[in-house]
C-alpha cells in the first residue's frame, strides 16, 4: 500500500477532544511548504518596530515566510515593504540586514531602485535596450498591504486579508498593547539572532508552556534570578538519576493563569498579575500601577502577566521584549529578539531594563539557554519511524475550562494548563484548509468550554 | 652597548609574550576541564565581559557593526554575573551543558598591543569547538580585546571584549565561556 501523505489526514493531526497532536507536523516537508504557501503566504507578518527605521532611507530586512523583504522609511516619512529580489535577474538588491541608503543598487548588472521600489536606473538602457525598457513595469515586488499598529508595523501578501487591526482581533491587540503601553517605546540597537535545529511550532509551543519553566529553567530557580518560596515542592515527583526527589519548586502562580484565545490563532496563557507580584514579592508590572493604564489595558488585559502571541510567530514578552519564530526549514528554526526601551524612562531605569533583557532570553540568556536543546530533541524524535507515532500529549486541564466572553475576548481563569496550544494548533490546522478570510475567522471562533 | 640594551629589550618583550600565552592556555584549560569557577577567579572585581551583537553592514557603514555597551550585547557581565553564571552550571540541573559539553579554546595571534603602567592591552584570535550529545559541533571563531592587569595574585582580566565572526549565530545557545 502507498504511503498516505500527511496532507491527506489534516482532520486526525489534531483532535481538541482528546488532546493529541500527530507529530509528523513538526517534520514533515509537504506540510512546511504548505505551511508557507496558506499560513506565511496570508498572515499579517510582523516587520518590525517603527524606531529600528527612523530616518529617510533607514531600512531592515525581515523574514516574511521563505521570501525577504525590505522594509524602507520613505521620503515622505511612510513605510514600504517589497521583495529583497531584482526585477530582471532576482539577485537580492541588499546584502546588509539592516542600515541607511539613498536607494538599492542590484551588483549583478546595476538596476537601481528607488526608496520605493521603483525602477529608476538601467545601464545602458538606450544603447542596449533602444530605450524600449517600461521601467515603470518593473519595481521591486511590494508586500499586498503594509500596516502598522501603535507602532508596530506588519504586512501580508494577501491583498484580501482583513485591516491589521481586524485580523489581530482585541486578543491579538491587547498582546501589543501590553507593550506599547508601557511608554514612548523604542528597540533598543542590536536585534539578537540565532538558530535552533528545531521546527517553529515546537518555539510557538513553548511561549504558552507555564509547565516547564520549573524543570527546564531549574537552574534560574536554585540561583533565585527566578523568585520562588522556600520549602513549597510540586507533589507528583520528579526524581533525579540518582532516584533523589529533585524538589521542583511549587509557585502560587500555577494555580491562577489566565488563557485568552482569539479568533485565526492568537493567544495569551500564562499567571495573573495578582499571582505574580504577590507570590515573587516584586513588582515587575510598575509600569501600569495606575488609572489610566489599567483603564486603557481594560479590566481583563489589566490582569494579564503571561505570555501573548500573535498567530503565527510573534511573542510579546512580559518584560518588554519581542520574539520572532522564524521559520527556515521543517528542521531549523531562527529565533529573532526585538528588546525595546522607554525613552523618556532615566538612564539607571534603562541599564536595569537592558540588564534583565541581556539575562532572560537569547542564546546566552541564563533562561534560554536551556531551551533549544529540548526542542531540538523532540524535532529529532519525531523522525523517527516508530518514535513520530506517539501522539504529542496535550490534555493538561483538558475539558474542564468554561470560557468567558467578555469585551470581545474568550477568558479562561484556570491553573497551569494546555488551552493556549492546543488553540495554536487548531487553528494552524484550519489555516492548511485554505479557507477564505471568513471562513477562517468563523472556524478560529473560540469554543465555550475547553 | 646599544646591542645589549637592544637584546635586553627584546628579551623582555619575549618574557611578557611568553607569560601572556602562557596566563592563556592556562585559562583555556580551565574552561575546558569545566572549572568555571576557578576561571572567574582570574577576573578582576571591576571586570567587563561583553560580548556585542555584530550586523552584516555594507563597508561605508562598518562604524555600525557591533553594537556597544548600553545596547543589546550576547554577554554583558560584570564579576557578580560571571559568578552567578559559573555556580548556574554547578547546579546540577543546568541541563544545556549536562550531559556537559565537550569544548576545545585554541587560543592564537596573541598580540600585546600596548603596555601602560600596571595594564597591557591584548588582542588575540580564539577557535571555540564545541560538541554536544552524540553529533552536536558548533564551532564559534572571533578576536578578543582583553585588558590585563598584574596584580598580587598575578594576572588578571579587567576587561574581556569578543567579536564573534558571526552575525545570525549558528548555534541554539551560548552556554560557553570566550
Amino acid at each position: 500500500m502507498a504511503e498516505t501523505s500527511v496532507v491527506d489526514q489534516l482532520d486526525s493531526l489534531v483532535s481538541l477532544e482528546r488532546g493529541e497532536i500527530d507529530r509528523r507536523i513538526f517534520s514533515d516537508q509537504e506540510i512546511f511548504n504548505l505551511e508557507m504557501k496558506h499560513i506565511f503566504g496570508r498572515a499579517w507578518l510582523f516587520l518590525c518596530h517603527e524606531s529600528q527605521i527612523p530616518k529617510r532611507g533607514d531600512f531592515f530586512e525581515a523574514p516574511m515566510g521563505t521570501d525577504n523583504v525590505l522594509v524602507v522609511r520613505q521620503k515622505d516619512g511612510g513605510i514600504k515593504a517589497f521583495l529583497n529580489t531584482c526585477s530582471h535577474r532576482g539577485n537580492a538588491v541588499c546584502r546588509a540586514e539592516e542600515g541607511n541608503v539613498r536607494n538599492f543598487m542590484c551588483t549583478y548588472h546595476g538596476w537601481t531602485f528607488g526608496l520605493d521600489g521603483e525602477l529608476v536606473g538601467v545601464p545602458g538602457s538606450s544603447l542596449f535596450y533602444k530605450d524600449k525598457l517600461d521601467r515603470s513595469k518593473y519595481p521591486l515586488r511590494k508586500v499586498a498591504q503594509l500596516e502598522s499598529y501603535r507602532g508596530f508595523v506588519f504586512a501580508t501578501f494577501d491583498e484580501t486579508a482583513p485591516p491589521l487591526p481586524e485580523y489581530l482581533g482585541a486578543t491579538g491587540r491587547l498582546g501589543l498593547d501590553l507593550l506599547a503601553e508601557r511608554g514612548d517605546m523604542e528597540v533598543i540597537p542590536g536585534i539578537q539572532k540565532f538558530t535552533v535545529k528545531t521546527n517553529w511550532k515546537f518555539t510557538v509551543d513553548n511561549v504558552f508552556d507555564y509547565y516547564h519553566p520549573q524543570i527546564t529553567h531549574m537552574s534560574a530557580f536554585a540561583l533565585g534570578l527566578i523568585p520562588a518560596p522556600p520549602d513549597n515542592y510540586m507533589e507528583g515527583g520528579a526524581k533525579s538519576e540518582t532516584g533523589a526527589n529533585l524538589e521542583v519548586p511549587f509557585l502560587p502562580t500555577d494555580l491562577h493563569n489566565v488563557v485568552m484565545v482569539g479568533e485565526y490563532g492568537h493567544a495569551i496563557s500564562g499567571p495573573d498579575q495578582d499571582a505574580l507580584e504577590v507570590s515573587t514579592g516584586v513588582e515587575p508590572f510598575a509600569w501600569r500601577h495606575n488609572d489610566e493604564t489599567q483603564a486603557r489595558l481594560g479590566r481583563h488585559g489589566s490582569r494579564v502577566a503571561g505570555h501573548p502571541h500573535i498567530f503565527p510567530t510573534t511573542w510579546v514578552t512580559a518584560g518588554g521584549q519581542l520574539s520572532l519564530r522564524v521559520p527556515r526549514e521543517p528542521g531549523v528554526t531562527e529565533i529573532w529578539w526585538f528588546s525595546f526601551r522607554d525613552k523618556n524612562a532615566s538612564p539607571e531605569e534603562n541599564a536595569a531594563l537592558l540588564s534583565s533583557h541581556i539575562h532572560f532570553f537569547g542564546p546566552a540568556g541564563l533562561l534560554e539557554q536551556e531551551d533549544g536543546e529540548n526542542w531540538a530533541q523532540s524535532t529529532l524524535q519525531t523522525k523517527g519511524l516508530r518514535s513520530r507515532e506517539v501522539p504529542q500529549l496535550l490534555k493538561m486541564g483538558l475539558g474542564t475550562s468554561e470560557v468567558v466572553k467578555d469585551d470581545g475576548l474568550a477568558i479562561i481563569d484556570a491553573p497551569i494548563n494546555e488551552h493556549a496550544q492546543l488553540w495554536t494548533y487548531h487553528s494552524w490546522r484550519e489555516w492548511l484548509r485554505n479557507p477564505t478570510w471568513e471562513e477562517l475567522r468563523e472556524r478560529t471562533v473560540p469554543h465555550d468550554r475547553f | 652597548m646599544t646591542t645589549e640594551t637592544a637584546q635586553q629589550a627584546q628579551l623582555t618583550a619575549v618574557l611578557l609574550q611568553h607569560e601572556v600565552e602562557q596566563f592563556y592556555y592556562h585559562e583555556a584549560a580551565l574552561l575546558d576541564a569545566h572549572r568555571y569557577e576557578d576561571w572567574v577567579l582570574l577576573f578582576t572585581e571591576d571586570t567587563h565581559y561583553f560580548m556585542p551583537l555584530r550586523r552584516t553592514v555594507t563597508r561605508r557603514q562598518l562604524h555600525l557593526e557591533f553594537t556597544k555597551p548600553g545596547e543589546m550585547a550576547f554577554f554583558d557581565e560584570d564579576k557578580n554575573y560571571l559568578e552567578i553564571r559559573a555556580r548556574k552550571f554547578a547546579t546540577g540541573t543546568s541541563w544545556a551543558e549536562d550531559p556537559p559539553s565537550r569544548t576545545r579554546h585554541l587560543i592564537t595571534n596573541v598580540h600585546i598591543a600596548e603596555k601602560s603602567g600596571d595594564e597591557l592591552q591584548v588582542h588575540s584570535n580564539f577557535l571555540l569547538y564545541r560538541t554536544r550529545l552524540k553529533n552536536d559541533v558548533d564551532q564559534w571563531v572571533g578576536r578578543r580585546e582583553d585588558t590585563l592587569r598584574f596584580t598580587e595574585a598575578g594576572l588578571a582580566i579587567a576587561k574581556r571584549h569578543i567579536f564573534l565572526d558571526q552575525t545570525v549565530l549558528q548555534s541554539a545557545n551560548l552556554s560557553s565561556f570566550f
